[in-house]
Formats: C-alpha cells, sequence, structure tokens
C-alpha cells in the first residue's frame, strides 16, 4: 500500500498546514449543509500540498461526490450528463446534493475536452451543484476566466517544518530508526510537495528498521515539475540566499532562465534604481555566460546563477507586497508574430546581397535609401528587374504595387531597337505583346535597357521568346497579371517556355 | 535595366578604383608577376574591398576569371561546414584557363574563432592550387595563425574630394543636375563609405529634383532610423516598458545586431548633446555607460540583454547625484 494512501489525513483537523484554507473551505461546506448554495471552489497549488486530499475530505457531507480528472474524457457531453444525473437525484436541499469534484482543469485543453470550459461555465452560472475545481498554476490562461467566478482558495506549499513532523510519525508508526537530518533532507528536497516527500521516505524506509544518509543516494532530487516563474517568484520576492539558490535548481538552460527573470524585472520592481540595479545583475551574468560559451569553461556558470538569482534579488529595497502578473519574455512571442516580415527581409536581402556583392546585414543597412528609390514607378521596376524580386517581396520597400508596364508598339521596340525610349502611353491596345519600359525622369537609361533587350530581337523566331523573357523579368505585364499572384518568376518562366514551344510547333 | 546605381558605377577594373592608390599599385605588380600571396582586406564599410578583390580577380584570371573565381560570405554561409564544403569542391578542381583559382571570402571577421581555425586549414591544403583574398572590417578579430599567412592591406576611408569626385562623373552619366556643395553634403553624411554615398546621391535623384543640399538633408533623414531616438526618448522619459518593448521590436523586425544598436544608440545621443537637448555632465556619464555596454556585448551572450540593461541607465532617478 502506498504510504501516501494509509497515511492520508481522515479529518479536516489532520491537514497540515493551510489553515486558513482548511477554514474556508469548512465554512463553504456549511453553507451547503444549511442550503445555501455558494459559488464554486477553486483551489490553486502546487503538486503534493493536499488539493485532492481536501476534496475527497469535504464529499462525506455530501451524499454523493463524482469525480473527474486528466484522464477522463472530459467532452461536453460527460460533464453535461454526470451533472443532468447529479441534479436528477438532487433533493433541493443540503445533504441531497452530490458534488462535483473537477481535478486539473488547467489541463483542459484540445479537441477531446472541446467544450470541457463551456460545460464547466454552465455549472457555475445555475449555480445548483457544489463543484470544487483543482488546478496547479495559477497563471495558466486556460483558468483565467473561471477565477474571476469562482471562489479562488490558494493552498500553500507545506512547510519543510511541517513535513518532518510528518515524516517522523511515519517512521515511529512503521518502527523504522532514523536520524533526523535525513528526514530534514528529504523533506528539503520534496520543496513543499508532500506527496513526494512521503513516496521518498516509502522508497528508503519500506521494510528496513533503520535508514541512513547512505539510503538518501538511492533517491534523485525531486523532478523538475517546478514552474519557473515559482522560481522567478522566489527571485523577486525573497531576500534569502537560500531559498533563491534553491529556487534556481531547475533542468531549463540558464540563458532561458535569465531570460525569464530578466523580463519580469520591471514587472514586479517599480523603482528605477531597483530596475537599474537588477538589471547590472543579469547583465553580469550574461557576461559570464558569454564567457563560458566563449572558453567553453562551464564553471562560469556558478556566476551567472548567483547574479541573476541573489544579484537580483538584492537589487529591492524591500519586498513588493503586491500581486505581479509575470509574463515569459516578449522577445520569442515578438520572433514568432513577426516571422512573415522577417523571411521576407531575409529573402530580400539575400537577393540583393548576391547581386551586390554583400552579406544579408549590409544589404539590409541600405534598405532606407532603397525604399525612397523604390518610389518613383519606373526606378523601381528597374530594380525589381534587376535584383529579381516579385510582387511580395517589392513589399519591402513599397506598399502598392509596382505599376504594369505601358504597352507599346511592338514592331517599333524590336525591329528598329529604338532610343527613342519614352513615348508617350497611347498605343493600340491590339499590341499588347511587347512589353516595355515607359520612363520619364530616367531617359539615358530606359535607352540602353531597350537596346540591349531589342538588339537580338531580329530573327524573327527569336521575337517570341524574347518577348516571353521580357514579360518574364516585368513580372507583371499584361499576359502573366493573371498568374502573377504569389508565383515565383521561376514557375512563370516556365510557364512561358511551354508558350514558346507550342508556338513554334504551331 | 540598370540596377541601382552602386553596381552600375562599380569600378570594373583596378584602375577605377578610387582611393586605395598605393594599394592598387602594390596589386597590380602580382598581376604583373602572375602570382599572388593570400591577401587580407581589412577596413570600414564601403572602401572599396570587395570591388578590388573583383577586379583583381579580373586582371589576374583573366578571360576566364569567372570560373575561376568563388566568392563567398562568411557571416550569411551558414556555419563553417558550409564553407568548407564550397571551398574543397571548388578546390578539388583544378584551374583551367588561368595559372589558379581565387577565393574570396568576404566578411571573416564574423566567422567563429573555431571556424576561423578550421578555415586556416583549408587555406593551407589548397596554397597549390588556389589563393585566398579575405575581408574583414577588423583585422583584430581575425586569429593570428590566419594574419601570418596572410599579405594584410589596409583600406583607408575614401577622402572628401576623392568621393565628390565619383559622385560628380555618376551625376554627369546620369544627367542628374546638382547644386554646389551638395554633393559635399552627401560625403558629409557618408563617413568615406562609397557605397552610403552613392546610394544617397541616387535616392534622392529618385525624388526627380535638383540635388541640393536641403534635399539630401532630406532623405538622409528620411533613411535614417528614428526609432532609436523613440527607444532613448522613451527611456528619458521614464517609460522603461515602452523603451525595451521598442529595442526588441526594433532588433526582430529589423534584425538588427546588438552592436550596430549600440552604434545607433551612441550617435542618437552624441546628437542630443549637440542639440544641448541633454546636458554635457548627462552626456558624459551616459558615454560611459554606452561604452561599458559597447564592451560587454562583446563579451556576453545575449546582447539584447545588455543593451535593455544600458537602457535602465537612462531612466530618471529620484536619488539627484
Amino acid at each position: 500500500m502506498l504510504w501516501t494512501d494509509k497515511y492520508r489525513p481522515q479529518t479536516m483537523d489532520e491537514v497540515l498546514g493551510n489553515k486558513k484554507a482548511v477554514e474556508e473551505i469548512d465554512e463553504w461546506v456549511e453553507s451547503w449543509e444549511h442550503g445555501e448554495p455558494r459559488k464554486c471552489l477553486l483551489l490553486i497549488g502546487p503538486p503534493g500540498t493536499g488539493k485532492t486530499t481536501l476534496a475527497h475530505l469535504i464529499s462525506v457531507f455530501f451524499s454523493d461526490h463524482i469525480e473527474l480528472n486528466a484522464s477522463d474524457k472530459r467532452s461536453f457531453d460527460i460533464i453535461m450528463n454526470t451533472v443532468g444525473e447529479a441534479s436528477a437525484s438532487t433533493s433541493l436541499f443540503g445533504k441531497g446534493r452530490k458534488l462535483i469534484i473537477l481535478d486539473e482543469v488547467d489541463g483542459l485543453h484540445g479537441n477531446e475536452d472541446r467544450g470541457g470550459i463551456r460545460a464547466i461555465n454552465k455549472i457555475i452560472k445555475e449555480g445548483h451543484h457544489p463543484m470544487i475545481m483543482m488546478a496547479n498554476d495559477p497563471y495558466s490562461k486556460r483558468i483565467t476566466s473561471l477565477k474571476s467566478k469562482c471562489q479562488v482558495i490558494k493552498i500553500r506549499k507545506v512547510h519543510t517544518n511541517s513535513i518532518v513532523a510528518l515524516l517522523k510519525r511515519i517512521c515511529i508508526k512503521e518502527g523504522v530508526d532514523f536520524e533526523e537530518h535525513i528526514l530534514r533532507t528529504l523533506a528539503k528536497r520534496s520543496r513543499g510537495d508532500l506527496r513526494s516527500a512521503i513516496n521518498d521516505l516509502q522508497v528508503i524506509a519500506q521494510g528496513k528498521d533503520k535508514i541512513t544518509s547512505d539510503d538518501l543516494e538511492v533517491i534523485s532530487q525531486k523532478d523538475d515539475i517546478n514552474n519557473i516563474f515559482d522560481s522567478v517568484r522566489t527571485v523577486l520576492k525573497s531576500k534569502n540566499p537560500r531559498h533563491i539558490r534553491d529556487a534556481l535548481r531547475l533542468e531549463a538552460q540558464p540563458g532561458f532562465i535569465l531570460e525569464q527573470i530578466t523580463e519580469n524585472i520591471p514587472r514586479e520592481y517599480e523603482k528605477p534604481e531597483e530596475i537599474e540595479k537588477a538589471y547590472d545583475a543579469v547583465a553580469e551574468a550574461d557576461v559570464y555566460l558569454g564567457r563560458a560559451f566563449h572558453t567553453r569553461h562551464y564553471g562560469y556558470w556558478k556566476y551567472t546563477y548567483d547574479l541573476m538569482g541573489v544579484g537580483v534579488a538584492m537589487a529591492k529595497d524591500e519586498t513588493y507586497k503586491k500581486f505581479s502578473r509575470y509574463a515569459s519574455s516578449t522577445f520569442y512571442s515578438k520572433l514568432s508574430k513577426n516571422r512573415k516580415k522577417r523571411d521576407l527581409r531575409d529573402r530580400v536581402a539575400t537577393k540583393m546581397g548576391e547581386k551586390m556583392h554583400t552579406s544579408r546585414a549590409v544589404a539590409i543597412e541600405q534598405f532606407p535609401y532603397f525604399e525612397i528609390m523604390f518610389q518613383p514607378e519606373d526606378l523601381a521596376r528597374d530594380l525589381a528587374d534587376y535584383f529579381e524580386l516579385d510582387d511580395a517581396e517589392v513589399k519591402q520597400f513599397r506598399k502598392r504595387k509596382i505599376k504594369k508596364r505601358k504597352t507599346k508598339k511592338a514592331p517599333k521596340a524590336k525591329m528598329k531597337g529604338t532610343k527613342t525610349s519614352s513615348k508617350p502611353k497611347a498605343e493600340p491596345k491590339s499590341q499588347k505583346t511587347t512589353s516595355k519600359k515607359v520612363s520619364k525622369g530616367y531617359k539615358d537609361v530606359e535607352t540602353e535597357t531597350i537596346t540591349k533587350d531589342s538588339k537580338p530581337k531580329n530573327k524573327a523566331g527569336e521575337m517570341k521568346k524574347k518577348k516571353n523573357k521580357t514579360e518574364k523579368k516585368v513580372n507583371n505585364s499584361s499576359k502573366a497579371a493573371s498568374k502573377d499572384n504569389g508565383n515565383s518568376e521561376k514557375s512563370q518562366s516556365k510557364d512561358n517556355g511551354k508558350q514558346v514551344s507550342l508556338f513554334s510547333f504551331k | 535595366m540598370n540596377g541601382p546605381w552602386v553596381e552600375k558605377y562599380r569600378p570594373q577594373n583596378l584602375d577605377e578604383v578610387v582611393g586605395q592608390d598605393h594599394i592598387i599599385q602594390r596589386l597590380k605588380q602580382y598581376v604583373n608577376e602572375e602570382n599572388m600571396p593570400n591577401l587580407m582586406f581589412t577596413g570600414p564599410a564601403g572602401v572599396g574591398k570587395t570591388t578590388t578583390a573583383i577586379a583583381l580577380a579580373k586582371a589576374m584570371l583573366g578571360e576566364y576569371w569567372k570560373q575561376n573565381f568563388l566568392e563567398l560570405n562568411a557571416s550569411d554561409a551558414r556555419g563553417i561546414d558550409t564553407v568548407r564544403k564550397d571551398i574543397k569542391s571548388f578546390c578539388r578542381l583544378k584551374a583551367v584557363g588561368s595559372p589558379f583559382r581565387i577565393i574570396f571570402l568576404d566578411e571573416v571577421d564574423n566567422m567563429t574563432k573555431d571556424a576561423q581555425h578550421a578555415l586556416r586549414r583549408e587555406m593551407e591544403m589548397y596554397t597549390k592550387t588556389s589563393s585566398f583574398i579575405l575581408s574583414c572590417n577588423y583585422s583584430s578579430k581575425i586569429i593570428d595563425p590566419i594574419q601570418s599567412r596572410c599579405a594584410i592591406f589596409r583600406f583607408a576611408p575614401i577622402k572628401g574630394h576623392q568621393i565628390v569626385g565619383r559622385l560628380e562623373q555618376i551625376a554627369k552619366k546620369e544627367g542628374v543636375k546638382y547644386t554646389p556643395g551638395s554633393l559635399e553634403s552627401i560625403v558629409y553624411f557618408a563617413e568615406g563609405d562609397m557605397r552610403r554615398a552613392v546610394n544617397i546621391l541616387q535616392s534622392t535623384a529618385s525624388m526627380g529634383e535638383e540635388i541640393t543640399e536641403e534635399n539630401v538633408h532630406d532623405v538622409v533623414s528620411k533613411a535614417k532610423p528614428k526609432d532609436v531616438r523613440r527607444i532613448v526618448n522613451l527611456a528619458l522619459d521614464g517609460d522603461f516598458m515602452g523603451a525595451r518593448d521598442l529595442l526588441r521590436e526594433v532588433m526582430v523586425v529589423q534584425g538588427t545586431s546588438g552592436e550596430d544598436m549600440v552604434t545607433q544608440i551612441y550617435q542618437e545621443v552624441s546628437k542630443m548633446a549637440m542639440d544641448d537637448l541633454i546636458s554635457s555632465k548627462e552626456y558624459v556619464d551616459l558615454v560611459e555607460h554606452i561604452g561599458e555596454y559597447d564592451f560587454r556585448i562583446r563579451e556576453g551572450a545575449n546582447p539584447r540583454i545588455q543593451l535593455e540593461a544600458l537602457l535602465t541607465k537612462f531612466l530618471p532617478k529620484e536619488k539627484a547625484d
């Protein structure tokens, strides 16, 4: 038998710690017993602190209870059926009611639980059913709406001394000889998790008549189920170096912990002097992180930990007595939110870097100038062609699409390699075949382009091919227009190639 | 199709390169001897390192220079492995049509020390068939073994009148009118960087009018990142969260590196001091901090945390000192 079950409290009085919470719950139960409906209870606290135990203890005051936890499929139907059952078998007063126990509500999610929250909300709204819910993570988004509608009771970690006392009692009952420091170590390691402390004790003590320090080797440090924000909170709220160091014994990478502590400094500290001091500490911590990385001498990490832990903690004049909402670093959310923008930027920078013989970074430095240069249509078109940017990529520099090239008389452009570039726009529309730039400010430029493009077009057979090529480059000429949305140039050129071959077969 | 003027008017041979006369002299000698050691070009941005390397390759390798010339950018090529693979497959083949092959590796100072050591081995392995040209902004960031294997050429910032001369040529060919003094103002903003100078010239010209000092100012202030000024001002006003958020936004969206960011903050602060927006004492204090964090960015792991820490120095403090 598990000792956690064997030594589970049998009455409310036996519950360790959390006296206030116990009183509140007692009062809640009494209310129901007198037939006065109350808001649903929401017990929030870390694992192993007795939430489920409390729920079970009060269930005896009701006619019956139904319990759902994470392993149940909590679809809307299941909850509603249960509730339906419960209400059907309910007399209107007191003892007749069934207690609904809903464990791990912060774990409700996904398709399987679709509607779960909805069902819970319905019960809350109706207010006929006594319901008690449990959650670990007070900051879980999933329970924010619940919190405002329920009576929230915080269940705190059990104090080390209380745990030691309980472990002692168990040892005596089990007839195991012990040294107190061993129990104390067990209790400390559990970090307030009573259940894990008892489990550990059972591992090393069951079936023995004595436990020694050597036995401690068998069990490893408690797995890191601590939310990182608990550690961040300890750093920002506590001034006790030992607590802080303990809190930072996390599995996570120091760089990540540093990021999270840094993020929340200004969310907790209010005075600029404190923010500055705390930031001095994290900046210094980061330097050691860098040194460890550069030299591969990871012994430097210990300074990182002390600086971002104790260093940050000591930056405050005194602990703020307020509730601060901590958050994960906004940097990561910004990264994902701006992924498209960044991808675009990098794609454009890569293309430009290739043409300009620079790295992406240097290309990006030049972006502001190109934003200006991309304003006039002709220059924009020319640059887009040159860098082989498609319509989407041009958006890096200008909001509007580049206007299509004005159509021109085909024969002139092709046959004569005309040097009179900027012709008036009014040209017969039947001659859509040739696409050509019309320029005002860039006469010389234009002339050259057209000459180049048109020279090889003397051969009649080449004409269409060349035409298509030009179109491809323009990328928004009349023919390509229908498919230029999102089409890469490559695919267009393929299409054009097919067209060409079809033509020539005919 | 013309492309940007920076490309259209990039010098095509060694003689056209502006402002690096003594370097060009020496390189021409290599061309005459048809032999060259490994070279390292160091110097600030926009002074002609890449241009010179390409021009040298053309002169050295002749007609088939394109086949025998490999250009790689060390900061973009993902990791040393890509670089090595590219170099390996390029060097394995013998030069055809020219005496040897040339590998131009740009921005080598962005490579990690490990990568540089690996590069050194590659350089040794292929000395018989290939020559390397490395370029970097700071030779101090290059490991000694590589430096000792190269003839080092220091490119100086291009002198003002030389940039003006080049801009005049371009303006003439493009038929762009300019008022006296306007090109000088471009040079002032370009700070010896030819690429920036030409880009300012073309941006100003693209607005369709004559190039005047006023237009140049317009373009430069348009192209200047305003976010940095806003970040600094938010911090000075005591809105740390706001400043921090904007800083992150800029670094994410524009991909500004920590080193660039700290430089921009410095420029902004010194401009504010010149405009009497902050007192000289504040200025000196801030510069001391900026310098410190500039240094730390190079030492630390996460430049953003250093920059955020720097911003706390801007916050108004109650205890007056």
